[in-house]
């Protein structure tokens, strides 16, 4: 028998079919923008074993991210967490393309594209045309009206968000954001998608910041407030933190990971939505944002860094 | 009698069609790339007809559709009717204290398998997914469970329990399982054969050592010990597994290296053994080139992987107070001359006389020792499937007999 040209079960049996599936497995994703959010989320689906399809118009950042995907397994690999021959399977896992009409062959499709609203739409209701009525969309989006988008669509039932936190292969947690329409049985197939996934969902309803954001952004914004009052240094605020309660980084070194500019878009965008001034930005942290200080991936923030990202004391 | 074995994995089942009477296989093969893009069958039929099928194979349910209809197909099966699979056999990793032999399978079984789940936790799910599906394909017919663990449920407490507080293992299980159990029954009840002696009478040390490695010290047909424990990560050193070592050590390195629980985890599961020592590769054949072109780490990883047998046999014929027969199987076990030769030498305190030319040669069944050694080694080539089908044969006649 020819092994190269394998034959298919219709060709021995005649129109004997077999079984259908009884569990609904996810086996090809699709990804629509692979940006840095893109990129970690294509990795970890990846590496639970399931194909995906990276589209991006973009050839330079396509490029970027499968380069930054290749160094981060190498990373993985120095740290033992997996073998030279599973990066390899990884990697083989993603395929990446600018044709969009491409995504019809996948069981889901998840969007992270730039958070616009106008971009977001038109992608979607795009999309809308293109897909099986079957098929679910997931959202990346952490700022925007969902249940708005979800209403540009003709299936409001099967559009959701997911709320992953960076990195994102290493985050075992992920948001399930539910719209306003959103069915219970598309809750149920995406959770267990992201169980697939081997992260613990959360089940979220559309609000600004969701828990994750909303809850760490007072903590770190009190942080920098204790800091600016003189009450204690940026290592002994860390230091209390960390050990006063079990935190793996303390508030000011977990601000210079996420991205100082980051943390001050999420404050600027919940003190507008909520109108709380607990929200409001501390002074200190609108400096540092102006001054270029971003943190970890500028060398310097609260603290000052090595290339590894490891502080420097 | 026609036995359907099947070994159910994540993403792969293999399958053996025998017939245990006339020790025939009709037909092997391998289902993979479950649930994934590309998978596919292939199947060898006793004849050298090969076949490969691909489709969307998305679960273990249609795995095992697919294999039946290659068994029933026109013109690459074997037979024309689903009934003439007489009893279905499934390899189980993990029975825990709750299986002490194979058993025929009832719904109190699969309980029994998936009351195990949190000790085999990437195996046991599988096979039940194996056995679930054969349970609705073939609801008529028997299906029989055969535990890799169940050989050394018979262990006294003092060789299964861990110097830790005793209520671990009253609360978690934690103490020594071993694994392997089919093979090393299978090859030491092949070597009373050969022997030509009972099999209860019999001081025996077997080793498989293949992927995974373990030793077995069987007393009259019972194993009292073997090197894998709670895991099949304790023990010998194996291709990427570190076997034994202080348990301090993984602590140690996890503080340094700040490494997680999972990343520890695949440190001592996937880089380490002969992968970690020789840096070259986790195959005993490339290790040995390596180390005869001069390779220093090879060298080392090849001197503790043959050292590490040595000591265990020394431990065995202790704890067995005498030895008949030492057995190699697996394929580094059946096929390295210079692992057998390097393992058994400076043992002649213990009356071991190795033939150098016949263990140099030796293939399929062999005796390797000269006529004056007091205790024998053999090679035998194991043979799980048929072991799994021998015993799924012997419960179902139980059963008929019963039934009349």
């Amino acid at each position: 028998m020819n092994k190269e040209n394998p034959q298919k079960i219709e060709d021995l049996l005649g129109d004997t079919l077999p079984t259908q599936s009884e569990t609904e497995q996810i086996s090809y994703v699709a990804i629509i923008g692979i940006g840095v959010m893109g990129r970690g989320i294509a990795q970890a689906i990846a590496a639970a074993g399931i194909d995906v399809l990276g589209v991006e118009r973009n050839q330079d950042v396509a490029e970027e991210s499968m380069e930054v995907i290749k160094q981060n397994l190498d990373r993985e690999i120095q740290r033992w967490a997996i073998t030279k021959s599973e990066r390899q399977s990884i990697l083989s896992r993603i395929k990446v393309t600018d044709d969009l009409e491409q995504v019809t062959e996948c069981d889901i499709v998840i969007e992270a594209i730039d958070e616009e609203f106008k971009a977001k739409e038109d992608l979607l209701t795009t999309l809308d045309d293109l897909c099986s009525d079957e098929t679910i969309f997931i959202s990346n989006t952490s700022t925007l009206n969902l249940t708005k988008l979800a209403d540009k669509t003709n299936r409001a039932d099967k559009i959701i968000g997911m709320h992953f936190l960076q990195p994102v292969p290493k985050v075992p947690l992920v948001e399930i954001v539910r719209a306003l329409k959103t069915s219970d049985d598309t809750f149920k197939k995406v959770k267990a998608f992201a169980e697939q996934l081997n992260k613990t969902v959360v089940e979220v309803y559309e609000y600004p910041g969701f828990v994750t954001t909303r809850v760490i952004v007072p903590m770190l914004n009190e942080a920098m407030h204790v800091l600016m009052e003189g009450i204690a240094s940026a290592e002994g605020i860390d230091t209390a933190m960390r050990l006063g309660y079990n935190q793996p980084m303390g508030p000011l070194e977990l601000a210079d990971t996420i991205g100082l500019d980051e943390v001050h878009t999420w404050m600027e965008t919940l003190f507008h939505e909520l109108g709380d001034l607990k929200y409001r930005p501390c002074p200190i942290l609108k400096k540092l944002v102006r001054e270029g200080k971003l943190g970890k991936k500028t060398g310097e923030g609260f603290f000052k860094y090595n290339e590894l990202g490891q502080k420097i004391l | 009698m026609n036995i359907l074995v099947l070994n159910c994995g994540s993403s792969s089942v293999k399958y053996q069609f025998i017939n245990p009477d006339t020790q025939r296989e009709l037909a092997q093969g391998i289902v993979e790339r479950i649930g994934m893009s590309g998978a596919v069958l292939r199947n060898k039929r006793h004849d050298g007809d090969e076949i490969a099928i691909s489709g969307e194979i998305l679960d273990h349910a249609i795995a095992i559709d697919y294999i039946l209809a290659v068994l029933l197909s026109k013109n690459h099966g074997v037979i024309k009717d689903k009934k003439e699979i007489d009893a279905v056999g499934h390899r189980v990793v993990h029975g825990g204290e709750t299986f002490t032999q194979s058993v025929l399978i009832t719904d109190d079984v699969v309980k029994g398998i998936r009351d195990n789940i949190e000790l085999a936790p990437l195996h046991n799910p599988h096979n039940l997914r194996g056995i679930t599906a054969c349970i609705n394909h073939l609801p008529d017919t028997p299906q029989v469970a055969v535990f890799d663990t169940a050989f050394h449920q018979k262990m006294s407490p003092y060789a299964y329990l861990y110097g830790i507080p005793y209520s671990l293992y009253r609360r978690y299980k934690i103490r020594r399982y071993g694994f392997h159990g089919t093979s090393h029954r299978y090859v030491s009840e092949r070597v009373a054969r050969l022997m030509e002696k009972p099999y209860d009478s019999l001081k025996l040390i077997t080793c498989h050592l293949g992927n995974g490695c373990s030793m077995a010290a069987i007393d009259g047909g019972t194993s009292i010990d073997t090197t894998m424990g709670f895991t099949p990560l304790e023990g010998l050193l194996m291709g990427t597994r570190s076997g034994d070592m202080d348990p301090s050590v993984i602590l140690y390195i996890m503080a340094k290296e700040e490494l997680g629980s999972s990343e520890a985890n695949a440190l001592l599961n996937k880089h380490s053994g002969l992968m970690g020592i020789s840096g070259v590769s986790s195959d005993m054949r490339d290790v040995l080139e390596e180390a005869q072109e001069g390779n220093k780490q090879a060298a080392h990883a090849f001197n503790v992987f043959c050292y590490r047998i040595k000591k265990y046999i020394g431990a065995y014929a202790a704890a067995l107070n005498g030895l008949d027969a030492i057995i190699f199987t697996g394929g580094i076990g059946e096929n390295s001359a210079d692992v057998r030769m390097k393992s058994l030498s400076g043992l002649s305190y213990l009356g071991i006389n190795i033939d150098e030319s016949l263990n140099a040669s030796a293939k399929n069944e062999m005796k390797i020792t000269t006529p004056d050694s007091t205790v024998s080694v053999y090679v035998i080539p194991t043979n799980e499937e048929l072991m799994i089908a021998l015993d799924t044969m012997t419960i179902v006649q139980e059963k008929e007999k019963a039934v009349v």
